[in-house]
């Protein structure tokens, strides 16, 4: 495309030490369904480009949805005064990049059947039926059905001599039925977040036996009892609750640009700071978390990142240890390396490539161990499935998560349904107390499509994973 | 910008085919400087724009938005939005597009800000790093200024444009172990006193020295105005008409009763220079002074137009927010309670139990204990797990009320008994 080239002969002839230019167009459908009326059915196109040039040790990022040759070449010109500008309030020489190689490549995510080719009807009439299906419970007050399906289609090029044809794109519905009841209200939601997938997705999944479980494990959480008490207790976790718990408490600390205090002012930093490589215990000995940008059907699956690195898969915590970061071509340097591993994201056009938790998932069990199984080996506990309530401080290492539905555990079997359960804990309590991960038959994807992070704030999408894990002696108690 | 975006509503006006539509656009223009451990890291400037159309046919509705504004682009948003809503089923909630009515006239873009340059702002960094290095700190943080315009248009005659000007300066120090932060948010650049903000924040930085173990417990806290905010905007959010009435939070059948503290009101106004006020909020809903709680009494709460029109309301809606403050100093504050914390701001709070209103979060910036009308020293962060509705009812002081957003405002206030459930290391 024209544009390209018009942007980095700008660059050069500007004298840029490099620059980039992507540009993006974003495709979004949304459809909204609550309680039988469909209260957004959308799509929303946003298009545009985004230009960094990296002058000095400084960087400049301008963007404009303008498409004409004057216009390319002039926001080029507004990015290296930029820069400039950025380079009056440097440390020192400045940032350094890591050094990369050029790349002409392409990628699409690997889709059976399009969603956006699909009809608009085909989408409503499958949500409308889940829907029906929830509101004809007693009790069931409310029922959500919401759908998102986005495609980016981006064009990148570098003064390394790149140029990248990239088309990614997810699907993530999720649905809520929510019981009133008892001067109580309590909702159960199906929410496996987003996967790099087509509408293929949409038809393994079983809606109708959804709905049903839905609509009927909201009445039992309603009238369910909660703990009175807050004493140490097992956990099981299921893959749908624990993606989330590892992306707060493992995939924020290990950003590299968190260690770093670059985040210092919004999203926070890191405990988990550079003289812990290669020694701090994490997590027990079987605690393998690995960063993974080649995973199939992953959100960060690109082919490249927006710096124009390859994907790649590397050990973040090896065998319990902090062995690496996640990290970008000007985050890498910052500790000495020469080499980018491929983490920088942007979420939209007019969004400059921030530093990113890659895919990152828990390694399943070595050993043959069952869900069942694991139950039945626990005295004490309490099993959590889906999101709930999650927070966690700015330095990542106290943190607090409800979860969507909770079953108490008595000598080795499900006794009771519960609701309001919260468990407390900290890093490294919570991942050392890991004393049993299911193996890889169990293994489920956990896809995050709304990760807020950066100034002005971007939301950022991976995929998490794991098989149902076991964790001891951890605080659970229920709310006020 | 008002007479491009009257062009692009004409031009729908001509084309739109269906039975009804709304129009909604919006173009800015940016310029946001991130700095990061005493140097700038990020600098992004850009204009943006979105033409966002929603149509009907009878009751079957379609949204479209694009950020292209040629004949061409707006004929294709037209048609996508027109097609989109015939395939589509009938949504039994929905309600026409707003009609014609009278705004309010408000003034919210600042001369100070739409001429403030970028190198102006580089300078105001430069002068923040000047005074973390002058005392072998670090300071992070975003200075930002933005200019966004606002149209809207609907086949029933509403007509609204709106424009605002926000400056944003924030910095968190830190030295050794210790942090902490400040923020200037407004819609006027010219008031911003640099030498101010950063007394404030070396002022803070100085208290932190050497942090002391603090459990947690039920204990007195005062609230500056930051973390206030944090915890009250859930407030707001949680107070949905719709949501009530149908039995899902705690504000349930609680319309016109003393449901928050004496001490408490809360209301949206245009009366107050200092705060964007919009002529028309969400849903096309025209701004009105609106009183949500007054001295503890809920007299209203944000309606959209379905559901008023339902329930044969008012449709109203949350255009900002203003919390009227009293005249205590914090150390006033102090000498009223035997002990207690002082908190700078609070962080990733999220919702507990929605029925009951209870919100888990951190501290953050710096916990100030107090004992005997004296600062003793500073503590560990702390968890809380707390009901913001019910927080209200023990509050025992107000201090005056503050901008902490341009389009919020709202007092230091001192609450008994704020329960906190755990601890963090630091």
């Amino acid at each position: 495309m024209k544009y390209l080239d018009i942007a980095m002969n700008t660059a050069n002839a500007l004298g840029a030490d490099y620059a980039d230019i992507r540009i993006q167009k974003t495709t979004d459908q949304t459809i909204y369904l609550h309680n039988l009326s469909l209260k957004n059915t959308s799509m929303d196109t946003i298009h545009g480009y985004g230009i960094r040039v990296f002058k000095d040790g400084a960087w400049g990022f301008a963007h404009s949805h303008v498409f004409t040759d004057d216009a390319v070449a002039a926001t080029v010109k507004r990015a290296l005064e930029i820069a400039l500008l950025s380079a009056r309030a440097k440390k020192g020489a400045g940032l350094v990049l890591a050094p990369e190689r050029s790349y002409i490549a392409t990628y699409k995510t690997p889709v059976k059947s399009d969603p956006f080719q699909l009809s608009l009807k085909e989408k409503v009439d499958l949500m409308l039926e889940t829907n029906r299906m929830m509101m004809n419970y007693d009790g069931i007050k409310q029922a959500i059905f919401y759908l998102v399906m986005q495609k980016d289609e981006k064009l990148f090029a570098s003064t390394l001599g790149t140029r990248l044809d990239i088309t990614t794109q997810f699907i993530n519905p999720v649905v809520t039925a929510t019981a009133v009841m008892a001067g109580d209200s309590q909702s159960r939601t199906f929410d496996d977040g987003g996967r790099a997938v087509g509408w293929e997705w949409m038809e393994e999944i079983d809606f109708t036996a959804k709905a049903k479980q839905l609509a009927e494990e909201a009445l039992i959480k309603v009238k369910a009892d909660t703990l009175t008490e807050e004493k140490r207790r097992s956990l099981i976790l299921d893959p749908g609750h624990l993606g989330l718990t590892m992306h707060e408490s493992v995939g924020h600390p290990t950003e590299l640009d968190r260690v770093l205090g670059w985040e210092a002012d919004y999203a926070g930093i890191s405990f988990a700071t550079p003289e812990k490589l290669g020694n701090y215990k994490y997590g027990s000995d079987i605690v393998n978390f690995v960063g993974d940008n080649t995973l199939a059907e992953g959100l960060a699956t690109a082919g490249f990142d927006d710096d124009g690195v390859p994907g790649q898969k590397w050990h973040i915590i090896k065998d319990g240890i902090l062995n690496e970061y996640g990290n970008t071509r000007d985050t890498a340097p910052q500790l000495g390396l020469n080499h980018s591993r491929g983490c920088n994201r942007a979420t939209y056009y007019f969004n400059t490539p921030i530093n990113r938790i890659p895919n990152l998932y828990l390694l399943p069990g070595k050993e043959e161990l069952t869900p069942a199984q694991l139950i039945a080996d626990t005295e004490d506990g309490v099993y959590i499935d889906g999101r709930g309530s999650f927070s966690i401080d700015q330095h990542r290492v106290n943190f607090q998560f409800g979860g969507d539905f909770f079953w108490e555990i008595k000598n080795g079997k499900l006794i009771r349904p519960l609701k309001k359960v919260l468990y407390k804990s900290c890093n490294p309590e919570f991942w050392n107390s890991c004393d049993a991960i299911c193996d890889q038959r169990f293994w489920r994807p956990f896809g995050v499509v709304n990760c807020g992070k950066g100034q002005p704030s971007q939301t950022g999408r991976m995929t998490h994973g794991s098989a149902p894990a076991r964790f001891r002696n951890i605080r659970v108690g229920g709310s006020q | 910008m008002k007479k491009r975006f009257e062009k692009i509503a004409e031009y729908v006006r001509q084309h739109v085919k269906a039975d009804d539509y709304t129009l909604s656009i919006h173009a800015g223009d940016s310029h946001e400087t991130r700095f990061a451990q005493n140097a700038i890291t990020q600098h992004i400037a850009g204009q943006s724009m979105q033409v966002e159309l929603s149509v009907a046919w009878g009751n079957k509705t379609g949204r479209c938005s694009i950020n292209q504004t040629d004949d061409a682009a707006l004929t294709a948003l037209i048609t996508q939005a027109e097609d989109m809503a015939k395939l589509n089923q009938p949504d039994p909630e929905y309600v026409e597009s707003a009609a014609y009515a009278e705004l309010p006239v408000v003034d919210n873009a600042a001369p100070a800000t739409l001429s403030l340059q970028p190198e102006e702002m580089v300078e105001i960094i430069k002068q923040s790093i000047a005074n973390a290095t002058g005392q072998d700190a670090t300071v992070s943080g975003m200075t930002e200024k933005h200019h966004p315009h606002f149209y809207a248009a609907t086949k029933n005659g509403f007509a609204g444009y709106k424009e605002y000007t926000s400056f944003g300066h924030s910095m968190t120090l830190k030295k050794g172990h210790v942090e902490t932060k400040v923020s200037f948010e407004s819609k006027d650049f010219g008031k911003l006193n640099l030498a101010a903000q950063l007394d404030q924040l070396n002022s803070q930085l100085g208290a932190l020295n050497e942090p002391q173990n603090f459990d947690p417990c039920r204990i007195p806290v005062i609230l500056r105005p930051f973390a206030a905010w944090e915890l009250l905007m859930f407030l707001g959010w949680m107070m949905n008409r719709r949501q009530a009435d149908e039995g899902m939070t705690a504000f349930t059948d609680q319309l016109g009763k003393q449901f928050l503290g004496e001490k408490f009101s809360m209301l949206s106004t245009l009366k107050n220079p200092d705060i964007i006020s919009d002529p028309y909020g969400r849903d096309m809903i025209v701004s009105r002074e609106t009183p949500w709680v007054r001295d503890g009494l809920l007299e209203n709460m944000p309606c959209p137009r379905y559901w008023a029109k339902m329930k044969g309301l008012t449709p109203m809606s949350m255009f900002n927010l203003y919390i009227p403050g009293g005249d205590a100093s914090e150390q006033e504050m102090m000498n009223q309670v035997p002990r207690g914390l002082i908190i700078n701001r609070l962080w990733y709070i999220r919702p507990v139990d929605m029925k009951a209103g209870e919100l888990t979060g951190m501290t953050r910036d710096g916990v100030l204990y107090f004992e005997d009308g004296k600062v003793k020293h500073a503590v560990n962060n702390l968890r809380f797990n707390e009901i913001p509705h019910a927080a209200t009812r023990r509050i025992l002081a107000l201090g005056k009320s503050e901008l902490v957003d341009s389009g919020v405002m709202l007092p230091t206030m001192l609450i008994d008994d704020f329960n906190f459930v755990d601890k963090t290391t630091f």
